[in-house]
């Protein structure tokens, strides 16, 4: 090895996702810079605005969605699998959260329950089809999830645009759900949809430490055949872990339109990027629960930032989604760099 | 150099001093390979000899860590398969790289398309490709749609692909696997064109009737190492064998006669399919009691591996039955298997038997965790399952500092340590063993052959896979012979001679009676 890569061999050495960050805000740094602007300027707008405390609430708020979609994506990585799927599977479960208070009678707090519980199994089947196109006919869960999200995307925009419309607005949503049906208020912006995220993420947490389910997923996520062999029944696993992230997909969806929305409207709950991101924040763990909550949290106080950032600064907020990009592909760099290395 | 003829013939192909390393596995160990011109070289071995290694590197697919290939004399270096084509190389791969989509001619000359003002000739390449199909009696029609085309006809889309690149030496990577008998026949009679026309052909494969058919000289390859160079006309399968398994350390295991029990894994009429419908194991029926160790011997290939699939229920049979200590679990999975009383140590430690990023607390866990004491209303016990791991560490000697460190980095003999103390450890009623001591140390073979011996002793059934005839001749107490997915003969273990054996694992059932 070359003078010149021993230094590069020494920053190897410093844990991959340390490094990633640490990369990732150089090389963004060095953009603003470039561009005119002051990268310090630029850092502090993003920290103030993401964590001081009157920007707190803002940044869990942006927190619960994003870390929520994060699980969606996290939970069929720990054994392997991806689930590209969650942006139709939020959508399936944020209409079906607004459809039930419009439409069935019942006292407030009884119709939220049922609501919620209503979108995750709705979206925790519709997440299942491609769990089973895959093991009974070998259709590939990484494409027919990805595909099998424009049907429901486009099916929810025409039942909000045309048949259950609100008609007393021009635009595609459904009317507003009434006040006894919303999520209560905590304090401020926050509602309770952040402690269901929190009770779900540690639940998960807790899943995957702690029983024969979540040691059969990891087991399986490290070697299948070796899963297989041992007894795990892979097809059954399969169509389970799906259930469970197409599940949570739906409550983020529910939660967003019982919490802050009061309603569904079409493309609301996509615009924001929620699963993509997630699915960047799980990839960053590799899908291991508790990192990939941290990682959410985090990209959730960077995006929140951005917006602080392009209130108070020049700089656009598209910053914060170049960081979290450069990040991703330095990790996979890494990790292909790693490979390399095991197999010489 | 005008002195007269030349008196020792270049040969057409030599791989010498050939090391190639993958971690601390040696796959080639300096091999060395003569093949002459125009003959049918077959290089035989077991799974994981480092046949495929070799043939990779000869392919240019692979850079050994060390030695030199001469073609017709002449010191070549591949960087890529490329390079091995442009000096005559072509090798048919055991899974087809075709395009189904496309038609024969199009896959054949795809790459080197024949061009008239920029565009592809089609009809000089429809031309071309079927007078390469006649020349060799490759029955071929060019026009055809390749997914159309059954196995065996695909094949020869394959040789026309490498002859259509002008291959001299052209590489057959286990050819016959997929054919049925009657395409066999017909490949063989496209090699001896081959090889009249004076193209060489290497032929990899492990069985042996094939290789006393077609073959004028064998190299056998065990553990990375060529250990035996022979003439075919001059040997026999039963050398072959002994070479391709035999092991330079007599093995001698002290065990009592065996005092058969009930039965406990029963199989009746057991038949399973490849994906396109031909038979792996055929009709095959057995019964192994508690308390003795039934032998499995025959050479790799011939059904070992999908009936044990079968038994261990990772794979579904076509037809007949399974029950495993008087419980029927044919059509059940894995788990159901475990259930009933199965214990099995697979074939491959490291593809199937462990996890190599999982620590070791949770590769020995694995296919006990459902159930106490590991595991209790759905709840693992941590604390269990690190006790287990630790008790089991020190019994069986697993050189490993904590059960909380990954095995990936275990010696081959220490992850099959692992595998065996976890399968051993439960005391389940039935045990399958499958080449229960390939490629590990001679004292952690000492170690695992009493350990099978032991679990015989306290009454459990034990059936025993081997491509070993010693290993089968040491342990078992009863020997069945597959041979083409069918069990051939059964011998008791006590009359068994390896001369026998020998013939019958070869398919040659009067001579050896």
């Amino acid at each position: 090895m070359s003078d010149v890569a021993r230094p590069m061999r020494r920053l190897l050495r410093i844990p991959p996702v340390p490094l990633a960050i640490l990369v990732g805000v150089v090389l963004g740094g060095l953009l603003v810079l470039v561009s005119g602007g002051n990268p310090v300027e630029a850092y502090a707008a993003i920290v103030t605005g993401s964590l001081a405390w009157d920007s707190l609430p803002n940044t869990l708020n942006w927190a619960v969605p994003l870390v929520g979609m994060t699980l969606v994506a996290a939970i069929p990585l720990r054994g392997g699998m991806i689930n590209l799927g969650g942006d139709g599977q939020m959508v399936i479960g944020g209409l079906v959260a607004a459809l039930v208070p419009l439409y069935l009678p019942g006292p407030g707090p009884l119709l939220i329950v049922v609501a919620i519980l209503a979108a995750m199994v709705a979206s925790g089947l519709y997440a299942t089809i491609a769990a089973w196109g895959e093991t009974r006919h070998g259709i590939p869960m990484l494409i027919s999830s990805l595909l099998l999200s424009y049907p429901a995307i486009g099916i929810c925009s025409y039942v909000v645009g045309f048949p259950l419309r609100d008609t007393t607005t021009g635009l595609a949503q459904t009317p507003m759900i009434p006040e006894a049906a919303r999520l209560p208020v905590l304090s401020g912006p926050l509602n309770a949809g952040l402690l269901v995220m929190l009770v779900v993420a540690v639940l998960v947490v807790l899943y995957d430490r702690f029983t024969v389910g979540g040691y059969e997923l990891r087991m399986r996520g490290l070697n299948a055949r070796f899963a297989g062999y041992g007894g795990v029944p892979l097809a059954r696993q399969m169509t389970g872990v799906m259930f469970a992230s197409g599940a949570i997909a739906g409550l983020v969806g529910a939660l967003i339109v019982l919490g802050s929305q009061f309603r569904f409207q079409d493309g609301a709950l996509l615009s924001p990027g929620y699963t993509w991101s997630g699915l960047m924040a799980a990839l960053l763990a590799g899908g291991e629960p508790l990192g990939a909550i941290l990682a959410g949290a985090f990209f959730a106080a960077l995006q929140t930032g951005g917006f602080a950032m392009q209130r108070e600064t020049s700089i656009p907020r598209v910053l914060t989604m170049v960081l979290q990009s450069i990040i991703i592909l330095f990790l996979a760099i890494r990790h292909g760099v790693g490979r390399r290395r095991e197999t010489r | 150099m005008t002195a007269g003829p030349v008196v020792t013939p270049v040969a057409e192909l030599e791989a010498r001093g050939i090391v190639k390393r993958y971690g601390p596995l040696v796959a080639n160990d300096r091999v060395d390979l003569v093949v002459a011109r125009g003959e049918v070289h077959a290089v035989m071995g077991e799974n994981g000899a480092g046949k495929s290694t070799l043939m990779s590197i000869l392919y240019g697919l692979q850079q050994p860590d060390a030695g030199e290939i001469l073609m017709r004399g002449r010191r070549v270096e591949y960087r890529s398969a490329l390079d091995a084509i442009a000096e005559g190389m072509g090798m048919v791969h055991q899974a087809f790289k075709l395009f189904n989509s496309l038609t024969v001619w199009e896959n054949v000359v795809y790459g080197m398309e024949p061009s008239r003002h920029g565009l592809i000739d089609r009809r000089a390449a429809i031309e071309r490709v079927g007078e390469i199909a006649a020349r060799y009696r490759l029955a071929v029609d060019p026009t055809v749609v390749v997914g159309s085309l059954s196995v065996g006809v695909r094949q020869r889309v394959e040789i026309l692909k490498a002859l259509y690149r002008d291959a001299q030496i052209l590489i057959l990577d286990e050819p016959t696997a997929v054919l049925t008998p009657q395409e066999r026949d017909g490949l063989f009679d496209v090699i001896r064109h081959l090889a009249a026309d004076g193209r060489t052909i290497l032929f990899v494969t492990h069985k042996l009737h094939e290789v006393m058919t077609i073959t004028d000289r064998v190299t056998v390859l065990r553990d990375g190492r060529v250990v035996e160079r022979m003439v075919t006309a001059e040997t026999s399968p039963r050398e072959i064998i002994r070479a391709m398994t035999g092991r330079a350390v007599n093995l001698k295991v002290e065990k009592a006669p065996a005092s058969p029990g009930a039965p406990v894994l029963v199989a009746d009429d057991l038949t399973v399919l490849s994906d396109d419908g031909r038979p792996l194991v055929d009709r095959a029926s057995l019964t192994v009691r508690g308390g003795e160790i039934v032998g499995i011997a025959g050479v790799a290939g011939n059904g070992q591996t999908e009936l044990i699939e079968a038994l261990a229920g990772l794979r579904q049979p076509f037809r007949g039955r399974v029950s495993i200590a008087g419980q029927d679990v044919t059509a059940a999975g894995v788990d159901a298997h475990r259930v009933a009383g199965l214990a099995y140590i697979p074939e491959d430690r490291a593809v199937t038997g462990t996890a190599r990023a999982a620590s070791a607390a949770d590769n020995l866990a694995m296919g006990f965790h459902r159930h106490p004491p590991l595991a209790r209303g759905g709840l693992l016990d941590g604390r269990a399952l690190a006790a287990e791991a630790r008790a089991m560490i020190a019994r069986f000697g697993i050189k490993i500092g904590s059960e909380k460190l990954a095995v990936g980095t275990l010696s081959g003999g220490n992850l099959q340590k692992v595998v065996v103390a976890r399968e051993l450890t439960h005391r389940a009623p039935l045990l399958i063993a499958e080449q229960p001591t390939r490629g590990v140390d001679v004292g952690a073979i000492e170690f695992i052959h009493s350990e099978l011996v032991a679990e015989r002793d306290r009454g459990a059934a034990v059936l025993l896979v081997s491509a070993e005839l010693s290993e089968i001749l040491a342990l078992a107490d009863r020997i069945l012979v597959m041979y083409e997915g069918r069990i051939l003969a059964e011998v008791d273990a006590a009359t068994a001679t390896e001369e026998a054996l020998g013939l019958l694992m070869a398919g040659r059932v009067q001579e050896a009676a």
